[in-house]
């Protein structure tokens, strides 16, 4: 009981990291037809900044903003240098990614040193609750509660915003959203930034939960990343919440009962989806 | 009489394609201008050009005296141009309400009258407010398209084949409610459909190949048996 | 078309001879080693342009490929003898298992779209090296294992012709193979699938075979490398392989098969060049991010790489001075 309550929470703390990595390329997928290759760095410098601007602050709050901010600054850096110039080409897109990938996260090492950082728990966020026989560590429920709360949000603005309403026609049909006057380029811009701060988000607070943070986890992580997008369909915000979920119980379970499988058993998943369903597990309509 | 909308020998290339080699018209405000040709012969092109969609590569499109040619698409539909395309582009997954709530830029009180005008020129869209736009008939989707480019407060719009794919008891619904939003604002038609053309255009412009063969008065063309044969295989 | 291979052939033909005499003339062991870290590498970029460049297919998984060429010869010269034959026949083991498994591969994968195919190639390339980190009893896992190379290959500079042949070799097929009637085809796809679907091609059909013949070639490049070190273990498997061989082709030039070899050429010599500075500089360890940022400048300005951007030039003035109306014969992404 004690385990499986564990193992559950564990695998819910990790499918929303990987939520707030997936929802932003999900978003920019979905509305901008970009799959975004860098995306992984962006949570990686999430990570890195909140702990620079913790550890500068002693505020685990200014560290999440700090992290927002840096989020905000790459994903407009981003958007204006790298994938503007390849709108439409998909070969160039992918291409171009990678390699903004690289440059991140070498530049991570640069900045920060090649070592990976250890990073302490905020304060107020140690520590467990017992119930009954239960522990429960209290930095995952945080993190879980976050996740939803996030998740919330940016369903509040896709559904009741007029911004939302555009991204959500965006996501449909680019071309009659701008002959309805709309200029399709600044959404870009915005649900871009949108994204690289929810990665960003996700990175910082990744770094408290997993005790230390280096470069290349960007790419591991965008790798779940893209494993979730693909499970709950591209473009789809919801089937990304899921899909995190999924994947993130099921690399939690099978980390302690199948260890030697648990990265292998996701990319399976993934791989059968896009096989054999390419629109996605919760996805209705192609 | 006052030009609205001077396209002025545009040529556009899609790709290494030259698609219109040539086009020039006029609209007038306040009237229905045809465009007529048959299939192929560039008309939705043209509709595109002026939107900025296939932007042109040579002459001049000029809206309420401003040029329009090199401007992005979403600049010309402010100047006010709404677009209704031939295969009609409704936002499937969205409601009718939020359909037209996309183009609506402002809801001033203007906007909302021009909504309530609309919404008792279609019926049906009050009925399926809450419906998603891709569950409607195809009546229901090209009054739902004509609908939204009206609300978005455009001076000009610009109609692609409304009849296309549709029951004759439903074309005689756009067609009448063509005529009443004439009251409203300037048309530009594509319409292959001679008869439908011929009873609501004001003036027409023939074209072949991407290129304008002739424009004139549609009351003109109605009697001119030789044109109607060579360029539209009818008469 | 012509004149293209012309150009190509004399500029080709110095190349070699100044390589087949080259390590004749000096006994740099640094160089000798080097340049045929260059050739291995050659081999592999230029089996990714087929992909790439040719057929306008972006694969993560390439390493794949190289990885299982690698280890087969590795496991079979360990386990068998250290023979000329065993090494022979290990190549042409890593060959049909390669050529087996991408077949199965592209049949699977090759039907989706760009996107989801960069993705899936990824996370399978993913999977063999977890497999390869996992299966200890043939792998070693992460360690990996030394091994002896055939007696004939200790002198480094036989071992340096026998690569540099295999490239020519490598070259000049390849060559034929993307000039052949299939060849167009898959320049087709790269230009537009959609449209060479309706003129009645199988598009996949042709996909596979590029996908196939990349695979065996960068088994190939695989086994020469796992004998260059004499030694294998899992990062043959890793994106960095794959990278490396995407940067070179992409810097080289895509859908030339020249470009990549000089892409090959001036990474791998930069990189021995900017590791050097490292030690002055600690800013070199750090060499990637100038090819990170130099590759992104590439894909952006110059997407057709040095050989095309070159071959373009040289079109344009030919173009102008003979002043007749010529397609453009480089290929761009
Ligand atoms: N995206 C495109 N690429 C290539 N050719 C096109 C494209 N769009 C239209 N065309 C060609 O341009 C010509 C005019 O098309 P169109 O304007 O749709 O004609 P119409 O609306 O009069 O039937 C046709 O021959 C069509 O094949
Ligand atoms: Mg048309």
């Amino acid at each position: 009981m004690e385990l499986l309550t564990n193992l559950t929470i564990n695998g819910l703390a990790t499918g929303m990291l990987i939520f707030l990595l997936a929802a932003g390329l999900t978003l920019i997928f979905g509305l901008m037809d970009v799959l975004n290759f860098a995306h992984g760095g962006l949570f990686a410098w999430g990570a890195y900044s909140s702990v620079w601007f913790y550890a500068l602050t002693d505020s685990f709050v200014l560290a999440i903003l700090g992290a927002i901010l840096t989020g905000v600054i790459l994903g407009f850096i981003t958007e204006k240098l790298i994938i503007k110039p390849v709108y439409g080409n998909h070969v160039q897109q992918i291409l171009i990614t990678l390699g903004f990938m690289l440059v991140l996260t070498e530049m991570l090492k640069v900045v920060f040193g090649p070592n990976q950082i250890a990073v302490r728990t905020p304060e107020n966020l140690v520590g467990s609750w017992e119930i009954g026989d239960v522990i429960i560590i209290k930095y995952r429920v945080f993190i879980i509660i976050v996740g939803f709360l996030v998740f919330g949000i940016f369903q509040y603005i896709l559904k009741k915003t007029k911004i939302g309403l555009i991204v959500r026609a965006g996501v449909l049909n680019k071309e009659m959203v701008q002959t309805l006057g709309i200029n399709i380029k600044n959404v870009f811009l915005y649900v871009f930034i949108a994204g690289a701060s929810l990665a960003a988000i996700g990175g910082a607070l990744f770094a408290p939960y997993s005790g230390v943070i280096y470069a290349e986890m960007g790419m591991e992580y965008a790798i779940l990343g893209f494993i979730v997008v693909v499970i709950g369909g591209m473009g789809s915000f919801p089937g990304s919440l899921l899909a995190a979920i999924l994947v993130g119980l099921v690399g939690s379970y099978m980390a302690y009962y199948v260890p030697s499988l648990s990265l292998a058993v996701n990319m399976i998943i993934m791989a059968i989806v896009l096989i054999f369903r390419p629109q996605g597990l919760f996805r209705a309509k192609g | 009489m006052n030009t609205l909308l001077k396209v002025d020998g545009v040529h556009t290339h899609i790709k290494q394609y030259h698609i219109l080699q040539g086009i020039s018209f006029e609209a007038i405000e306040g009237q229905v201008s045809v465009l007529l040709g048959r299939n192929g012969a560039g008309k939705t092109t043209t509709l595109k050009t002026i939107l900025g969609l296939t932007p042109a590569s040579q002459g001049r499109i000029t809206f309420r005296d401003i040029d329009i040619t090199k401007k992005p698409t979403h600049g010309i539909a402010n100047t006010g141009i709404g677009y209704v395309p031939e295969d009609q582009g409704i936002f499937a997954s969205l409601t009718v309400e939020e359909n037209m709530k996309v183009a609506m830029r402002k809801e001033d009180e203007a906007t909302l009258a021009k909504r309530e005008y609309i919404l008792d020129l279609f019926p049906d869209l009050k009925t399926f407010w809450k419906k998603d736009g891709g569950l409607l008939s195809g009546g229901q989707k090209q009054m739902l398209a004509m609908a939204r480019a009206f609300v978005g407060n455009s001076k000009l719009l610009l109609i692609d084949e409304p009849s296309k794919g549709l029951a004759p008891i439903v074309i005689e619904k756009v067609m009448e409610a063509i005529l009443d939003m004439k009251k409203h604002t300037t048309i530009v038609l594509v319409e292959q459909n001679f008869i439908m053309a011929s009873r609501i255009g004001d003036t027409y412009t023939l074209i072949d190949n991407g290129e304008t063969v002739q424009s004139g008065l549609m009351q003109e063309l109605i009697h001119d048996e030789q044109v109607k044969r060579k360029y539209l295989g009818i008469g | 078309m012509t004149s293209k291979y012309q150009w190509n052939n004399i500029f080709l033909s110095i190349m070699v001879i100044a390589l087949f005499i080259f390590p004749f003339v000096t006994d740099s062991r640094t160089w000798t080693i080097l340049l045929t870290q260059i050739f291995i590498f050659s081999i592999l970029a230029m089996s990714y342009d087929i992909l790439l460049g040719y057929t306008g297919i972006v694969s993560f998984g390439h390493a794949m490929f190289f990885g299982m060429g690698a280890y087969t010869t590795a496991v079979m010269l360990d386990r068998i003898e250290p023979t000329i034959g065993v090494f022979v026949l290990s190549i042409a083991t890593g060959m049909l298992i390669t050529g087996i498994i991408s077949f199965i591969v592209g049949l699977l994968t090759l039907r989706l779209k760009s996107h989801f195919f960069a993705m899936l190639t990824l996370a399978l390339s993913g999977l063999f090296l977890v497999l390869a980190e996992k299966w200890r009893s043939v792998t070693s896992g992460n360690d990996g294992f030394t091994f002896r190379a055939p007696e004939f290959f200790k002198d480094r500079m036989m071992f340096y012709l026998v690569v540099l042949v295999c490239m020519v070799v490598v070259y000049f097929v390849l060559r034929r193979f993307v000039q052949s009637p299939l060849g167009h085809v898959l320049v087709a796809v790269r230009e537009n699938e959609q449209r060479t679907k309706s003129l009645g091609y199988n598009t996949l059909h042709y996909k596979v075979i590029a996908s196939v013949v990349a695979g065996v070639v960068a088994s190939l490049a695989g086994s020469l490398y796992a004998i260059s070190l004499r030694f294998v273990n899992t990062s043959v498997l890793t994106m960095d392989i794959t990278l490396d061989a995407l940067l070179m082709t992409i810097i080289g030039g895509v859908g030339t098969l020249i470009g990549p070899i000089i892409g090959a050429g001036v990474i791998e010599l930069s990189q021995h060049f900017l590791s050097g500075l490292a030690k002055d500089y600690p800013i070199f360890e750090r060499w990637i991010i100038f090819f990170g940022i130099l590759y992104i400048l590439v894909v952006i300005f110059f997407p057709s790489g040095i050989v095309g951007t070159i071959r373009q030039a040289f079109h344009k003035r030919k173009k102008q001075s003979v002043g007749k109306e010529e397609q453009s014969n480089s290929e761009e992404l």
